[in-house]
């Protein structure tokens, strides 16, 4: 269980941030010089909090009312930084083993040989850091961290120096070592689509202050996603169960409280739990259930409410039975089809729209 | 003006301004000449136009810039050697050597050292030096230093001391290591034992034992300041001549 | 070459690496100092760290006569322990060390200032004690900064003069280092063919310091992260 209350001053603004969580990863989520960084680094012990408490398990790591802090090399907390860190002057196996070497035998308890598998670095072991490809080296990174035994594994946008085919690649590593290695982990990111794949719990940090916390889906739509993640990516992620499969046309059902989604053939087993993020530019909005369409998703709900009255666009928040989701449409098509508070419409959600990048499984 | 205009002005006025020497005298002396001189210097400008300006070193590095072609209009050397290394290579108006002054030889310690020595034949200055060394000129090239070695190996006790002496770039480095306590004996001329108040004379090296020490100025030929001559005939002047005993030097 | 050239040149040789020798802990630690922290004071520090750079040399050797020397506070303090500096070879070497430390000071600081304080860090959280980072991290990542600091020191030492001859004077086998007798031949009339011969091994021995420098560069594994 992983307790965090802390105030640290930093500048321009304060972070005073608490949040507690035992999942497996749980995700810190905001913009860019929210603060996201500057609670993990107050995790790591590289920066001292004014003020609060953090804990993990049974273990203090720091406590301004008992006058506790211990040195970042006492806490066994792994950090995974956006841009790798290794060692240039070492080798990969070097590298690798360093943390390895300073934990006392008895609490090594990371097998070695299953990090390397786990991680495919294997045939990386003789080379030089400065020689590998990004993606290379963040596995290496995170295969050090691994190594060091640590109680907790802080990742700090380890996806953001890389492209997208490296992205999705060590994003499937992360996904992969949280399901096999019983390690709690911190991901901080400000990219929604990892947040949503990866995280059960989102923490969301907005100057920083916690704003939402809890379940993903839940806390990321309480949160006003705009302002957040920026006009491209607003959307809502739904909690749904794969319902069944259809291999003829090989497209998935997924169901959950208020409809159904259809998308392209997810890898899932009937009654596995995923969360999907349907982004608001792919939602169109009907006052009547339209035919002869190509649209498969068609789902019926009610308007909550309507974003900003200027510009050409605006968002429309709905409510489609239990559940959350928003449609960017014209503020002209608005007007046109009198949207109001409690108006019934039928959204629109093109299967197509909903690709693999979009689903989390929990 | 623009600031950096005005520095480049103000440089180039600088490199410009040697050529206002020709208004004054530039003279080379040896280095134990300082205060004395110094106090000539001054008092020869005073009333007077034009300005003498001395440079002091070792006669030897004085010798070395005129010939290498330094403005210098006079040169006052500590021996005869450099002098006569000068007008050798025909840099001096001949005729204008004369000895300007005379010097002793002393032996120094510390003013709160209460060592005795008696300079005679025989004397042996190992027991006087205890663990410490003897402070002079370096004796190959430094006129002090080799008056020093001549004075000392005509008195037998140079070969007992070869091994135990601190060479010093010129005489006044000397002289302040056995002010500072450094070195328990030296040995350097007695103008500059008078004129530091941190040692006292134990003895003075018998005439005998070295060459006369005498100070001899030469005109040199590439001046042509007329200041230069009036300063060189002023240093045989009464004013002159006291000024040069109060300090401890015999007039030849 | 003479027997004495030789002496001559081993002995400069032998005071500069001395002075060298003596010269990196400290060096390597003041370097660390400023380029790592900041505290009150810091840049009157870091001025009186480069002061021998630009002190004449004279006054420096000055300054090390009047605490180093057999009558000065430091030099009493270190005698019953059997370190004698004034007129001895020693007493060269620490005007060497002295007149060489701003530079290699100068050039370890820009290295370090190099070195991604967060790779530090890295290894903080990897279970490195400060300590260990800086020996096991800091430092090899430095390499490249000592072994041109130590050049361009140990390059200052063979040719140091002023501050060595008025602190500990010319004494030969002792003190009379290249620079020192080089100047003593050229104070003899006739001595400059000697003294010219001097000069060149001076100039040799520079060389072949450069040569181990780059070479020492070179084969350090931190050289392929400068590249």
């Amino acid at each position: 269980m992983l307790e965090v209350d802390v105030a640290v001053p930093r500048g321009k603004f304060r972070l005073d941030a608490a949040f507690s969580s035992d999942a497996p990863i749980v995700a810190l989520f905001g913009r860019s010089g929210s603060g996201k960084t500057t609670l993990v680094n107050a995790i790591a012990g590289v920066v001292r909090p004014e003020r609060g408490r953090i804990v993990i398990g049974e273990r203090v790591l720091f406590d301004s009312a008992r006058g506790i802090d211990l040195a970042p090399e006492k806490r066994r907390v792994g950090y995974v930084f956006q841009d790798a860190l290794l060692f240039p002057h070492l080798s990969v196996r070097a590298n690798l083993a360093y943390g390895e070497r300073l934990t006392p035998p008895a609490q090594r308890f990371v097998d070695g040989e299953r990090v390397l598998a786990l991680l495919g670095i294997r045939e990386l072991l003789d080379r030089n850091p400065v020689s590998l490809s990004g993606g290379e080296k963040q596995r290496v990174a995170i295969g050090r961290a691994l190594m060091a035994s640590p109680r907790i594994l802080l990742l700090d946008e380890p996806l953001a120096s890389l492209d997208g085919a490296r992205k999705a690649e060590i994003l499937a590593y992360i996904e992969l070592l949280r399901d096999e290695l019983r390690l709690p982990m911190v991901y901080v990111s400000h990219a929604l689509e990892e947040v949503t794949r990866l995280a059960d719990r989102v923490v969301v940090i907005a100057e920083g202050r916690v704003i939402a916390e809890g379940p993903a889906a839940e806390a990321l739509s309480r949160a006003h996603m705009g302002a957040l993640t920026g006009r491209f990516d607003e959307g809502a992620v739904i909690e749904a169960r794969v319902a069944m499969h259809d291999a003829r046309f090989e497209l998935t059902t997924l169901a959950f409280v208020g409809g159904e989604l259809v998308v392209p053939n997810l890898d899932a087993l009937p009654g596995e739990p995923v969360r999907v993020r349907v982004r608001a530019r792919d939602v169109s909005l009907a006052l009547a259930r339209p035919s002869g369409i190509t649209i498969q998703n068609v789902l019926e709900g009610n308007v909550v409410s309507i974003g900003h009255e200027f510009g050409a666009i605006v968002d429309v928040h709905l409510r489609i039975g239990e559940t959350g989701l928003t449609a960017r449409i014209t503020r002209k098509a608005a007007s046109d089809l009198a949207l109001v508070p409690g108006s019934r419409v039928f959204a629109m959600v093109k299967a197509v729209s909903i690709d693999r990048r979009s689903v989390g499984f929990a | 003006m623009r600031p950096l205009a005005a520095l480049a002005l103000a440089f180039a006025a600088a490199l410009v301004a040697p050529a206002a020497h020709a208004q004054g005298a530039l003279v080379f002396a040896a280095a134990s000449l300082k205060e004395a001189l110094d106090e000539v210097a001054g008092s020869f400008a005073l009333g007077r136009a034009g300005r003498v300006d001395v440079s002091y070193a070792a006669s030897g590095a004085l010798a070395r810039q005129i010939e290498r072609g330094a403005p210098a209009d006079l040169f006052i050397s500590a021996d005869t050697d450099w002098i006569d290394y000068v007008e050798q290579r025909g840099l001096a108006v001949s005729g204008t050597r004369r000895n300007l002054l005379a010097n002793d030889l002393v032996l120094i310690a510390p003013a709160t050292s209460q060592v005795k020595v008696r300079l005679s034949p025989g004397v042996d200055l190992g027991a006087a030096l205890g663990k410490g060394r003897l402070a002079m000129a370096d004796p190959g090239s430094v006129p002090a230093g080799k008056y020093g070695r001549a004075a000392l190996t005509s008195l037998g006790a140079w070969k007992g001391v070869e091994g135990r002496v601190a060479p010093s770039e010129n005489v006044r480095a000397a002289l302040a290591l056995v002010a500072r306590g450094e070195a328990p004996l030296g040995i350097v001329y007695r103008t500059d034992a008078l004129a530091e108040k941190g040692v006292r004379i134990v003895d003075t090296f018998p005439a005998a034992s070295h060459p006369a020490i005498v100070y001899p100025v030469v005109l040199l030929k590439r001046s042509s300041s007329p200041v230069a001559r009036a300063f060189e005939g002023y240093l045989a002047s009464p004013d002159a001549r006291a000024i040069f005993e109060r300090h401890g030097f015999r007039l030849p | 070459m003479s027997g004495d050239e030789t002496g001559i040149l081993v002995l400069s040789v032998k005071v500069a690496f001395a002075g060298l020798a003596a010269s990196l802990p400290p060096g390597i630690a003041v370097a660390f100092v400023l380029a790592r922290k900041r505290f009150p004071g810091k840049t009157l520090f870091d001025a009186f760290v480069h002061l021998p750079l630009v002190l004449p040399p004279v006054v420096v050797g000055y300054v090390l006569l009047v605490l180093f020397g057999t009558q000065g506070p430091i030099g009493r303090l270190l005698e019953p322990l059997g370190i004698v500096f004034a007129f001895r070879w020693t007493g060269a070497a620490l005007a060497a060390a002295i007149m060489g430390f701003p530079l290699l000071v100068r050039a370890i600081r820009l290295t370090m200032e190099a070195v991604d304080p967060r790779i530090e860090l890295a290894a903080r959280t990897l279970g490195a004690s400060r300590t260990r980072v800086f020996f096991t991290v800091t430092l090899p990542l430095s390499i490249s900064g000592i072994a041109t600091g130590g050049l361009l020191s140990f390059a200052r030492a063979l040719g140091e003069f002023g501050a060595t001859i008025t602190f500990v004077s010319n004494i030969p086998g002792e003190t009379r280092t290249l620079p020192l007798a080089i100047y003593s031949f050229t104070q003899v009339p006739g001595g400059d063919a000697q003294a010219m011969r001097l000069a060149l091994f001076s100039v040799l021995l520079s060389l072949a310091a450069l040569a181990f420098s780059e070479w020492l560069v070179r084969r350090s594994p931190a050289s392929a992260h400068h590249a």
